[in-house]
């Protein structure tokens, strides 16, 4: 255990280090091969003094003279970037020249929130709908799980934001706010956009949509992992060792089920930092997502390296924590 | 053996002490695929006594494991389901009850060994767990009075170091260990009846040999009835009182182990026995069964074993089925020509 352990966090460890360099590196390239992104400081047409220009290198970390050198790794810089975050100095943006790591304080907490809801909503969503679907295997029900699943992964997760936002949101907050009142539960629930005062309340609907995305998957899997469970020799064993039904399913099928749901999770947990970007910016969420977008928007570099890096991190950390549940629900990996 | 009679009177209403231990009666299984229903055992009838051992033996698709999971109600339905028939148990018969008593009767009555054990035990548990789960949930006994009884049976079974493998998962144990697990889990809560479903097929011979004296010491030492489900005539020979020889779903011939070697009343038992490899033919060449066993959902009119049969008369055999011949008590056989072939006539 204990090896398996240690061995994981080295592979973490080295995974976070090769996603990183390559971060740095493409920006690295994209600086020598389309230019110093510190002239954008000036405003782009203008030619600025080259002393003031100097400054802005240096304020910005550009000012290494690798960046004029097409293919160079820049390792002098990447250091120097680690170091710095590591003290906690993720740098200031270019526009309002406000610092990052203060922003990082509220958006973190706030993509967090939110991906809280969608995993909730997906989990309990797939494994219901999962386990529905295999105790009916073949029948009509079986089917329109299957089909309906498809359906609504297929719908694009910004479209369904829009039409909600759009279409549904309003109606529904000014009946709610008509019975509960505007300041209640019900009357903040159906928001067509975030609210900073009802940090919790109004990140439920954005939640659950993005909680959509990935759910024929996950449904698919929970079914296909409970039928291999349900028609495997050691439930038969089970039956006839006398047990009632609700033990079987809850120690000799959830349990073994888990291993690929939990795989299945930890897939779509990346895949749905996709979603955020999208989410966060039709809902008006202050999170990551939207930061990364607006980094790409405003060419502000460091906006976007930082939240990549954020993101590399989670992905990594999720990965991690897969591979430790892996270990703790089957003794076979274990004691590999 | 009072003490066995004891259990099931206590433990199983209107029990009755006189009757046979387990009484087959007309046993019919169907597998409904497609909305065809395929019989695939069809009127199966035996009775085994208690401290006795009896042989099932057949080809695989004979029906033979279908009938020991109908007897244990764990059939799985959909596709297979027990159309007739009557299994009792002291008299009382299993198959009229509802789920909840036949659950009861599982384990407590009727064990069964499968035969894979790998894929038999849940990878997940331990084995301590997997056994003490039954006193856990049949005597809602505490979890560390489990763990106690269960390194009592795996010593039992005669797995060294029981207090420390109690803790070792399916996979950290070998093969024959592994099936010992599986003794170990079936006895748990003393049973009347074991089955044993092809015990020793996944494992080596020297193994083999093992476990077949284990389950015979044990059945001696419990004065249990004993189902052997097997393939292998060669592996029942020394143990087994009883033989039931299974073919498409019928018992063709069914006598005691001494009447089915020495003198078959059946062509596919005379056959099967041909089969076996032996030390004094060293050199010729080993005698097989002719094609292959009937798809269940296409048998043969007639007899269904006439198109493989040596002694078969066209006439007769491929259009009518049939009867059971009584060549001696207790001696039957599924055969037109049954009294000629245990004469050695034909």
């Amino acid at each position: 255990m204990g090896r398996y352990v240690i061995r994981r966090l080295l592979q973490a460890l080295l995974t976070l280090g090769v996603a990183l360099f390559l971060l740095h590196y493409m920006m690295a390239l994209s600086v020598q091969i389309r230019g110093n992104p510190a002239l954008l400081f000036f405003g782009g047409k203008r030619t600025p003094d080259p002393a003031m220009l100097a400054q802005v290198e240096r304020l910005y970390g550009l000012d290494n003279k690798c960046y004029e050198r097409p293919g160079d790794p820049c390792l002098t810089p990447f250091v120097e970037r680690l170091q710095d975050y590591a003290s906690g100095d993720f740098g200031t943006t270019l526009s309002g020249n406000r610092d990052v790591g203060e922003l990082l304080a509220v958006y973190i907490p706030n993509t967090l929130r939110l991906f809280m809801f969608s995993t909730v909503t997906l989990v309990i969503l797939a494994m219901l709908l999962g386990t529905w679907a295999a105790r009916h295997r073949g029948r009509v029900i079986d089917h329109s799980v299957r089909g309906t699943t498809i359906l609504i992964d297929s719908v694009p997760v910004f479209l369904i934001l829009l039409a909600y936002t759009y279409i549904i949101a309003v109606p529904l907050t000014q009946w709610a706010r008509g019975i509960w009142g505007s300041e209640s539960f019900m009357g903040q629930l159906f928001r067509p956009n975030y609210s900073p005062d009802y940090p919790w309340t109004t990140m439920i609907v954005p939640g659950i949509i993005l909680g959509t995305v990935g759910l024929a998957t996950l449904t698919r899997l929970v079914r296909a992992s409970q039928l291999e469970n349900l028609g495997s020799d050691f439930v038969r064993t089970a039956k006839a060792k006398g047990l009632k039904k609700a033990r079987i399913t809850v120690v000799h099928v959830v349990r073994n089920s888990m291993i690929p749901i939990i795989t299945g999770i930890g897939y779509l947990f990346a895949f749905m930092l996709s979603g955020a970007v999208l989410t966060e910016g039709v809902m008006g969420i202050p999170g990551m997502g939207r930061m990364i977008f607006q980094g790409v928007q405003r060419q502000e570099v460091n906006l976007v390296i930082v939240g990549l890096t954020v993101s590399a991190v989670v992905v990594v950390l999720v990965s991690l924590a897969v591979d430790l549940l892996y270990a703790a629900l089957d003794p076979r990996i274990r004691y590999e | 053996m009072a003490e066995n009679l004891r259990v099931v009177g206590d433990t199983l209403p209107g029990a009755d002490l006189n009757a046979p231990l387990l009484e087959v009666e007309d046993l019919r299984v169907e597998f409904k695929v497609r909305g065809k229903r395929i019989p695939t055992v069809r009127g199966v009838s035996f009775t085994l006594e208690q401290g006795k051992t009896l042989a099932i033996v057949g080809e695989s698709g004979s029906g033979k494991s279908v009938t020991s999971q109908a007897v244990m109600g764990i059939l799985d339905s959909p596709p297979g389901y027990v159309t007739g028939g009557e299994v009792r148990l002291r008299g009382v018969d299993l198959l009229a009850q509802d789920e909840e008593s036949r659950r009861t009767v599982r384990a407590n009555h009727i064990a069964i060994v499968f035969q894979d054990a790998l894929s038999a035990l849940n990878p997940l548990w331990s084995v301590g767990f997997q056994i003490g789960e039954l006193f856990r949930v049949h005597r809602g006994t505490s979890r560390a009075d489990a763990k106690r009884r269960a390194i009592e049976l795996l010593d039992q079974v005669g797995i060294p170091d029981a207090k420390n493998r109690v803790g070792h998962y399916p996979h950290q144990f070998s093969g024959g260990m592994r099936q010992r697990v599986m003794i170990a889990m079936a006895l748990a809560l003393d049973p009347e009846v074991l089955i044993a479903d092809e015990p020793t097929t996944a494992l080596d011979v020297t193994v083999q040999a093992q476990i077949m004296r284990l389950l015979k010491q044990i059945q001696d030492e419990r004065n249990m009835g004993l189902i052997l489900i097997t393939h292998d005539l060669g592996v029942v020979a020394d143990v087994a009182d009883d033989v039931a020889v299974m073919y498409a779903g019928e018992i063709v011939e069914r006598a005691s182990i001494h009447d089915a070697f020495k003198r078959p009343a059946h062509p596919y038992t005379k056959a099967l026995l041909r089969a076996i490899p032996r030390v004094d033919t060293v050199g010729r060449e080993l005698e097989v069964i002719p094609g292959l066993p009937p798809n269940p959902a296409a048998l043969p009119s007639g007899c269904p074993f006439h198109p493989r049969c040596w002694a078969v008369d066209p006439e007769r055999c491929a259009t009518e089925a049939p009867p059971y011949e009584e060549v001696t008590d207790d001696h039957r056989s599924l055969c037109h020509f049954a009294k000629e072939v245990y004469r050695d006539e034909r």
